[in-house]
C-alpha cells in the first residue's frame, strides 16, 4: 500500500477560475474544470481544462503546487503534452456539481452544493482525489460567494465512499450502503420495497439487484406492477429476468403485455426457457393450464429409492416443489407418485415402482381453476399434477398458485393499510 | 379496448391534464381583468391577437412536457444541473417574489367575487386558503388533477356570459381574423398586457413538473402533445369570450372598467343578472384554481433547486420543505389581503416587472437546454422548430419587457 501525505485540502469552488502559472510565473490559463477517472471508490482527477475553447487538458504529472488562489505547473505549458478527454473520464463541474443525490429508496435528498478535494504526495507521485460531496448550506453559501455570513454552520458531507457510481453522466447521484442489505431481505419485503418506489426509480433498482434475488422479489408483485417495470427496464435486461422467473409466472406476464414486446423478450430468452414459457401461454387464462409449470421432479420407476435421493440433490434446486415425485414412464407418462416423507422412510434398496402411489388424483390442462382448487382443497394436496387425455404429465401446480387465485385482494387491502398509517403519522 | 380510436381516446383521457391545467390558470385572476379592460376599450377589434397567442402558447409549453418526459426531471433541476447554483439561485428568488405577488393578486380574486355574492373577505379569504391547503395535502396527484380539470370546465361560464351579451357574430368573425394595429399608445398598452399575461415564468415550471410528477414518458408523449394542443385552444376561446362579453355590452356603451369585479357589475344593467352572475363565477373559479396552482408551481421549483424531495404523492413526512412551502406560500398570499385598507397596486407592480424580467431568462435556458443533446439525446428540437420557438421567444420577450417599461413610466 502507497503511504499518502495530505498536501492540502480545498473545495471546487474555491479553486474554480484561480489562474494557472507556469514554472516561471507566467499566466497559462485559469482552472475551468476537472477532468476526472473513477475507478474503484473514490474518483481521482487526471487533468485540468485551463481554457473555454481549448478541449485538452493539462495532465495532473505537470502540477507542481494547488492552492486556493493559484495553480503552479512543474514546467512550461507545452501543448505536444497536453491530452484530450479519455471516455472513460468525465468532467467534474460540470457533471458532478449541482447533480441530485438520491438515497437507497429515491427518494431526493439535497444537491451536490460543492466537492471537497484532498491534494496528496505518493511515494513517487502526486495525487488529486474526490474526498467528500458538501451538502450542506453552508457549501450553498460559499459557492453564492457569501460563505463568511456563514462561518458559524459546519460543513456537511458525505464521504465520497457513500456514493455509487452512476451508469451514465445525466443519471443522478445514490448514496450506497446497504445494497448487500437487501440481497439479504427475503424476496416478499424487497417486493414491498420496491412497490413503494416511484416507476422510473423501481427498473433502476431492480436492475441494480443481483438478477436471481431481483426474480424472486419480482415474483411476489402485483401483476400490474410486474408489467409496468417491465416496460420501462431495457429488453435485454428483462429477458434475463424472466429467465430467472418460473415459467408459468413467466407467461402470466408475457400474456399481459403487448403483443409485440412479449415476442421480443421471448426472442431474446434462451431458447429452452423460452419454449416453455411459449407453451403455457397457449393455454386459456382462468384454467389448469395457464396455472401449471413444467419444472417438477420427474423420476424412473426402476430405480432404487436410495438412488433417487441421489438424483433428488441435483434436481432440487430447479423444481418448484420437492415434496412430491412423479414417476413417469416412457413418453412421459404419469403412472405414479411418491411423496418426500414417504420416500425417506422407504428402504433404500427397494424400487420404487413397489412402494409408489398409483391411485393418481390430476387435473387436466383445460379444467376451470376453480376445479383445481377443490380438489387441492379436498385431497390436501401441496401440488396437483396436470396430465393431457393420454395421460402424459403436462406440469403441475402448487398449492401457493391456488392460494393466490383464492385471495386476489391482499394487494388493494394492503395498500388501505399502508395509506391509513401514512395518514396518521402525518398529523 | 379493441378498437384503436377507443384505445387513443382512452390513453388521452389518462394522459392529459398538465397541459389543459397550466393554460387555463393563465386565464386566471389578473388576466380575466385584462381582457375585461381591453374588451371594454377595444372592443372587438383586439381579438385577431389570440390567434398567434394559441401557436406561442403550444410552442412553448410543448418543449416544456418534452423536456420533462425525455429527462423525467423538472426544469428548475435541469437549470441546477445546467447552469450551476448562482444563476439558480437569483433566478429562484426572484421567481418567488414574483409568484408570491401573483398568490396575493389570486387571492384578491377571490375576495373580490366573494364580495359580488356579498360575502365579506374576512370570511371567504380563511375559507378559501383552507380549502386549497386541504385539497392538495389532503388527496393524491390523480385526484387533485380531476379536481383541477373539473374547475377547467367552469371556466365555460365566459362562454356563456359572453353568448347572453348578445354579441355582433359578424364583428366577432372579422376582429378575429382581421389584424388591426394602432401606434395610438392607449392601444399599445392594452394589446402588451394582453400578449404579456399569456406567458408566464412559473407555467413552465409547473408544467414541467406535472408531466413528471404524472410519469409520464416519452412513450405517451404524444398524447402530452394534445393536452397542450387542447388546454392552448381552450384557455385562448375562453380569453376571447372573455373579451366579446365586454366588446358587446360595455364596449357599446362607452364604459371603461379597472377591474373584473367592476366588468362583472357593470354586465348586469347591460346583459342581464346571468351574465353578471357567470361572470363573477368564472372569476372566482380561476381565482381559486390559480391560488392553489401558483403556490404548488412555487413550491416544486424551490424545492427542484435545492434537489429536495417534492410532490403532492408525497406524504407531508416524505417530502415536509415541499409541504411547509406550500403552506406559508398561501397563509402569506392569503393573510396579506386579510389586512384592512391593504392596495394591492404596488404589488402586482413589482411583481408584473420582476415576472417581466424574468420571463426571457427562463425561455433563454429552456431553449438551450431543449437543443442539449446530452439530456435530450433525439428529441432536440428541429431547426424549423427552432426557428419558430426562437422567434416566439424574442417576441414574447420584447412585448413583456415593453410591458415593465411601460408601467415603469
Amino acid at each position: 500500500m502507497e503511504k499518502l501525505r495530505v498536501l492540502g485540502e480545498f473545495f471546487f469552488s474555491q479553486i474554480q477560475g484561480k489562474p494557472i502559472y507556469d514554472h516561471q510565473a507566467r499566466k497559462v490559463g485559469n482552472l475551468r474544470d476537472l477532468a476526472i477517472r473513477w475507478e474503484g471508490d473514490t474518483p481521482r482527477v487526471t487533468g485540468i481544462k485551463y481554457a473555454r475553447d481549448i478541449q485538452k487538458h493539462i495532465p495532473l504529472e505537470q502540477v507542481a503546487r494547488i492552492n486556493p488562489n493559484h495553480i503552479d505547473l512543474l514546467h512550461e505549458l507545452n501543448e505536444a503534452t497536453l491530452v484530450p478527454l479519455q471516455p472513460d473520464e468525465i468532467y467534474m463541474g460540470k457533471w458532478l456539481m449541482d447533480k441530485q443525490i438520491i438515497d437507497l429508496k429515491g427518494s431526493k435528498v439535497v444537491r451536490v452544493n460543492d466537492i471537497r478535494l484532498f491534494w496528496l504526495q505518493g511515494r513517487d507521485q502526486k495525487h488529486l482525489v474526490l474526498n467528500a460531496v458538501d451538502i450542506g448550506w453552508r457549501g450553498l453559501a460559499r459557492r453564492l460567494g457569501v460563505e463568511f455570513l456563514f462561518r458559524r454552520l459546519e460543513n456537511h458531507l458525505v464521504w465520497w465512499e457513500f456514493i455509487q457510481h452512476p451508469e451514465d453522466k445525466t443519471a443522478s447521484l445514490r448514496l450506497r450502503g446497504e445494497k448487500q442489505q437487501l440481497d439479504q431481505l427475503h424476496p416478499a419485503d424487497l417486493a414491498e420495497i420496491i412497490e413503494d418506489l416511484d416507476y422510473k426509480k423501481r427498473a433502476d433498482f431492480i436492475e441494480d439487484l443481483d438478477v436471481e434475488v431481483a426474480a424472486e422479489a419480482f415474483v411476489e408483485m402485483e401483476l400490474d406492477t410486474q408489467i409496468e417495470i417491465l416496460e420501462h427496464m431495457g429488453s435485454q435486461q428483462a429477458s434475463d429476468l424472466l429467465e430467472e422467473m418460473p415459467p408459468d409466472e413467466a407467461a402470466d406476464l408475457l400474456a399481459e403485455l403487448p403483443e409485440e414486446k412479449s415476442v421480443e423478450l421471448l426472442n431474446l430468452m434462451e431458447p429452452e426457457e423460452a419454449q416453455e414459457v411459449r407453451e403455457l401461454m397457449d393455454y386459456e387464462e382462468g384454467t389448469a393450464g395457464s396455472l401449471m409449470t413444467p419444472e417438477y421432479i420427474a423420476l424412473s420407476p426402476e430405480i432404487t429409492a436410495a438412488e433417487a435421493i441421489r438424483q433428488l440433490r441435483t434436481l432440487a434446486a430447479e423444481a418448484e416443489t420437492i415434496y412430491y415425485l412423479y414417476i413417469i414412464k416412457e413418453e412421459e407418462t404419469l403412472i405414479g407418485v411418491i411423496s418426500l416423507r414417504e420416500l425417506l422412510m422407504a428402504n433404500p434398496e427397494a424400487q420404487l415402482r413397489d412402494f409408489m402411489q398409483t391411485r393418481l388424483i390430476f387435473v387436466q390442462p383445460q379444467d376451470d381453476e376453480k376445479e383445481v382448487a377443490e380438489a387441492v382443497n379436498k385431497y390436501n394436496l401441496l401440488a396437483i399434477p396436470v396430465v393431457d387425455d393420454e395421460s402424459r404429465m403436462l406440469g403441475i401446480i402448487t398449492v401457493d398458485d391456488v392460494l393466490e387465485m383464492l385471495v386476489p385482494d391482499r394487494g388493494s387491502l394492503e395498500t388501505f393499510a399502508s395509506l391509513f398509517v401514512r395518514k396518521r403519522t402525518m398529523r | 379496448m379493441k378498437n384503436p380510436i377507443f384505445r387513443r381516446l382512452f390513453l388521452f383521457l389518462a394522459i392529459m391534464g398538465p397541459g389543459i391545467i397550466t393554460s387555463n390558470v393563465d386565464n386566471d385572476a389578473g388576466g380575466i381583468t385584462t381582457y375585461s379592460m381591453a374588451g371594454a376599450a377595444l372592443g372587438y377589434k383586439i381579438l385577431w391577437v389570440f390567434i398567434p397567442m394559441i401557436v406561442a402558447l403550444v410552442v412553448i409549453q410543448e418543449m416544456c412536457t418534452r423536456m420533462g418526459a425525455v429527462t423525467g426531471k423538472g426544469l428548475a433541476d435541469l437549470i441546477r444541473e445546467r447552469f450551476g447554483v448562482r444563476i439558480t439561485f437569483y433566478a429562484m428568488v426572484g421567481l418567488l417574489l414574483g409568484n408570491l405577488g401573483n398568490i396575493m393578486s389570486e387571492f384578491a380574486g377571490v375576495a373580490a367575487s366573494m364580495e359580488l355574492f356579498g360575502v365579506s373577505k374576512y370570511v371567504s379569504l380563511p375559507l378559501a386558503a383552507l380549502f386549497t391547503w386541504w385539497l392538495v395535502l389532503r388527496w393524491s396527484y390523480k385526484v387533485v388533477e380531476r379536481v383541477f380539470l373539473a374547475a377547467c370546465l367552469i371556466y365555460f361560464c365566459y362562454i356563456i356570459s359572453g353568448y347572453l351579451a348578445h354579441p355582433q357574430w359578424g364583428e366577432v368573425a372579422r376582429g378575429l381574423v382581421v389584424p388591426s394595429f394602432s401606434f395610438d399608445s392607449s392601444y399599445l398598452v392594452i394589446l402588451v398586457g394582453v400578449i404579456g399575461t399569456t406567458i408566464a415564468p412559473w407555467m413552465q415550471f409547473y408544467i414541467q413538473a406535472s408531466v413528471v410528477e404524472k410519469g409520464i414518458t416519452v412513450k405517451d408523449y404524444t398524447y402530452t402533445k394534445y393536452d397542450v394542443i387542447v388546454g392552448s385552444i381552450m384557455v385562448n376561446l375562453v380569453a376571447v369570450f372573455i373579451v366579446i362579453s365586454c366588446a358587446a355590452t360595455l364596449h357599446t356603451h362607452g364604459i371603461q372598467v379597472e377591474s373584473a369585479k367592476e366588468a362583472a357589475l357593470a354586465l348586469a344593467p347591460l346583459a342581464g343578472t346571468w351574465a353578471s352572475t357567470l361572470f363573477a363565477i368564472g372569476l372566482l373559479n380561476a381565482s381559486l384554481f390559480s391560488a392553489s396552482i401558483l403556490p404548488l408551481s412555487t413550491a416544486y421549483f424551490i424545492c427542484e433547486a435545492f434537489g429536495i424531495e417534492a410532490g403532492i404523492d408525497k406524504s407531508w413526512g416524505e417530502a415536509p420543505a415541499f409541504y411547509w412551502l406550500y403552506t406559508i406560500l398561501i397563509i402569506i398570499g392569503a393573510g396579506f389581503i386579510l389586512i384592512p385598507k391593504i392596495s394591492l397596486i404596488q404589488v402586482m407592480f413589482w411583481s408584473q416587472v420582476v415576472n417581466g424580467v424574468m420571463l426571457p431568462f427562463v425561455l433563454i435556458f429552456m431553449l438551450l437546454l431543449i437543443n442539449n443533446r446530452d439530456l435530450m439525446g433525439e428529441y432536440v428540437n428541429r431547426w424549423g422548430y427552432n426557428l419558430v420557438s426562437w422567434t416566439t421567444v424574442v417576441i414574447m420577450t420584447v412585448l413583456t419587457l415593453l410591458m415593465v417599461v411601460t408601467s415603469l413610466f
